[in-house]
């Protein structure tokens, strides 16, 4: 029974990295999307003149960060794709082995 | 036969002839919810966009930037930022953790009654709140199409419906999605061709044009959510809302696991939000060739600027062209609709069938194939009631329940499912809790709101969520700490992350 619980342990101090590592990573992005986003519809509502400033032809700053907004959604979904399979994926996979060790042994 | 109706009836007999050979394959109850959980991410992705892209979306965004300017460009924009939560928060710890249903994650994480019976109130009102102004605009939608009654195209709908999901669950639901989601893609890939070709594939030509005719203050935002708050309160409902609606998020159960969830969710943002951010550009495009007055003319709240841009860059009225267009782009609308009321039946039926008679009632002691039988019979009868409050809300200003589904999802879904997915000592107070005043929250604020009451509101916001969903974790917090410590469910918990961050069940 010990050495099912030491893989169970091993498991869980895994899965609190994994944890810590997400956390690292999808705070700060998170807080990007949030910002861009939410920050955008607070221009729209209190900012109105400075969302009109025009900034290429007729396309004003408002549809500008619109597009921008596209771009960084998509951008953000490939940089997750990449982090997560780099980074979380090898973490989560060791996790999974303890955890069925332990279960095999029990 | 109208143009209309011939490409009609053609994608009829394709989604029952799906239909059929799904249920050919649909034996188990993991076949019946789940498609087996063996979509791949491309296809789970494409049924994705087909399943959140209603027809607000379809016809909608169009409408509302055809008539609005810019603020239809923020309605076109929300959903796609939306799926920004889905995949960072969602989306891989729901496929890691659920089964079937929202209503699973939280039985598997708090173990008891109490809570799966609120998880199952926060579904079937969220769903039916949808389903309803789906059901109402498939009315108006195919009456103005096809020229059929309201009430006949409402039982037309349903019945269409009831028959994909009694019959083909989740398989024939997934795959009139994807049908739906390619026709609309290459309706939209054709319509934004001919209209880059219109204007010399100088896409700023249409802001200038559009300047011209209506002056800069159309480009700005604020024609048509007046209220700042307002704005604020839209992009929150759609970024934390979607994560919370049980329909879209029940997709990540067809696809193997926590990897093919994540890639779903990258192809639906590719997929959906070039959509999105196409029907932008056919707004303008709508207001300088077709002309404000005229979509207003044709339908107040702007909804056929898209079938009437189809005619204009067809050829016009009248000819063979803009005919085959405006036929086309009205048969993929209903297809739309179709798509999205089956996942809403699919989905209630799993929340009433799976959560509440077989693990609620009979504590889960239900046979399979007794259960994929109860979940038919439900989908019919939740399909029944959708076709009569269908054709009771005729006339019925239904505006407001669209806002009340994402408020409430964004409000006391969302709150929930994320807290219990990340917090320790979050319990079944906290379920309730916060699903009690999230609800509430959402339904007082909405119904003495200008949607509801017009100039007679006593509160200022359309869209309450920026105070709803404030409120919808104050209760859920609230709750946990009234409820007390629930020691048993935080020694659980480390056997819980581990299952949602690995997708591995340990005792």
């Amino acid at each position: 029974m010990a050495r099912d619980e030491a893989a169970l342990e091993a498991a869980h101090g895994l899965v609190r990295q994994l944890i810590a590592e997400k956390l690292k990573y999808l705070v700060p992005m998170t807080i990007l999307f949030m910002a861009s986003y939410i920050g955008l519809t607070v221009l729209a509502g209190f900012a109105r003149d400075l969302v009109g400033t025009r900034m290429i032809g007729s396309v004003n700053l408002g549809f500008f960060l619109i597009a921008m907004n596209y771009l960084l959604s998509w951008i953000l979904a490939i940089a997750y794709g990449f982090v997560a399979a780099g980074k979380f994926d090898v973490l989560a996979a060791s996790a999974a082995t303890q955890a069925s060790r332990a279960e095999a042994k029990r | 036969m109208s143009p209309t109706l011939g490409i009609f009836v053609v994608i009829l007999l394709i989604t029952l002839a799906i239909t059929y050979w799904a249920a050919k394959r649909t034996s188990t109850t993991a076949d019946f919810y789940a498609a087996d959980s063996r979509l791949t991410p491309a296809q789970n992705g494409f049924a994705l966009a087909g399943d959140w892209c209603s027809a607000a979306a379809f016809l909608g965004f169009t409408g509302l930037t055809a008539l609005y300017g810019m603020d239809g460009a923020f309605y076109a924009l929300g959903p796609l930022v939306a799926f920004c939560t889905v995949l960072f928060l969602i989306a891989e710890p729901m496929r890691n953790t659920g089964k079937y249903t929202l209503g699973d994650i939280i039985r598997s994480r708090m173990q008891t009654r109490a809570s799966l019976l609120a998880a199952i109130a926060g579904t079937v009102v969220v769903n039916f709140a949808y389903l309803m102004p789906q059901m109402a605009g498939a009315g108006v939608l195919v009456r103005l199409l096809t020229g059929i009654s309201y009430d006949w195209a409402v039982v037309f709908v349903g019945v269409s419906m009831i028959v994909y999901v009694a019959f083909g669950g989740m398989l024939a639901t997934t795959w009139v999605q994807i049908v739906k989601a390619v026709l609309m893609l290459s309706a939209g890939a054709i319509i934004m061709a001919m209209i880059l070709a219109q204007v010399h594939f100088d896409p700023l030509a249409l802001f200038a044009d559009a300047e011209q005719k209506y002056s800069a203050k159309y480009l700005l935002p604020g024609n048509y959510l007046k209220n700042p708050f307002d704005q604020i309160s839209l992009g929150l409902g759609y970024t934390l809302g979607l994560a919370g609606l049980p329909h879209v998020m029940t997709r990540f159960y067809t696809v193997p696991d926590a990897k093919a969830a994540r890639r779903s969710v990258v192809w639906v943002m590719f997929l959906a939000g070039s959509f999105f951010a196409g029907t932008t550009l056919f707004g303008l495009a709508a207001a300088d060739f077709v002309g404000r007055d005229a979509i207003r003319a044709a339908d107040k709240g702007g909804n056929l600027a898209l079938p009437l841009l189809a005619q204009y860059l067809g050829g016009g009225k009248g000819t063979l062209g803009g005919d085959l267009m405006l036929g086309f782009v009205a048969a993929v609308a209903v297809a739309t609709i179709l798509a999205v009321v089956s996942a809403l039946t699919l989905s209630t039926s799993g929340a009433i069938a799976h959560d509440f008679y077989v693990n609620w009632v009979k504590h889960g002691e239900v046979e399979g194939t007794r259960e994929v039988w109860i979940a038919r019979v439900t989908a019919v009868v939740i399909g029944v009631l959708a076709i009569v409050l269908g054709i009771l809300a005729q006339g019925v200003n239904v505006a407001v329940l669209v806002i009340l589904a994402i408020c409430v999802a964004a409000s006391a879904n969302f709150p929930v499912l994320i807290l219990s997915l990340f917090w320790r000592r979050f319990n079944t107070g906290g379920v309730v809790g916060g699903m009690a005043v999230g609800l509430v929250s959402s339904v007082a604020l909405a119904m003495i709101g200008p949607a509801m009451r017009g100039a007679d509101a006593l509160w200022p916001l359309v869209n309450p969520t920026i105070v709803s969903l404030p409120l919808g974790f104050l209760g859920a917090v609230l709750g946990t700490l009234i409820w007390g410590r629930d020691m048993k469910n935080e020694e659980r918990f480390d056997a819980f992350l581990l299952q949602v961050h690995t997708g591995i069940t340990s005792k």
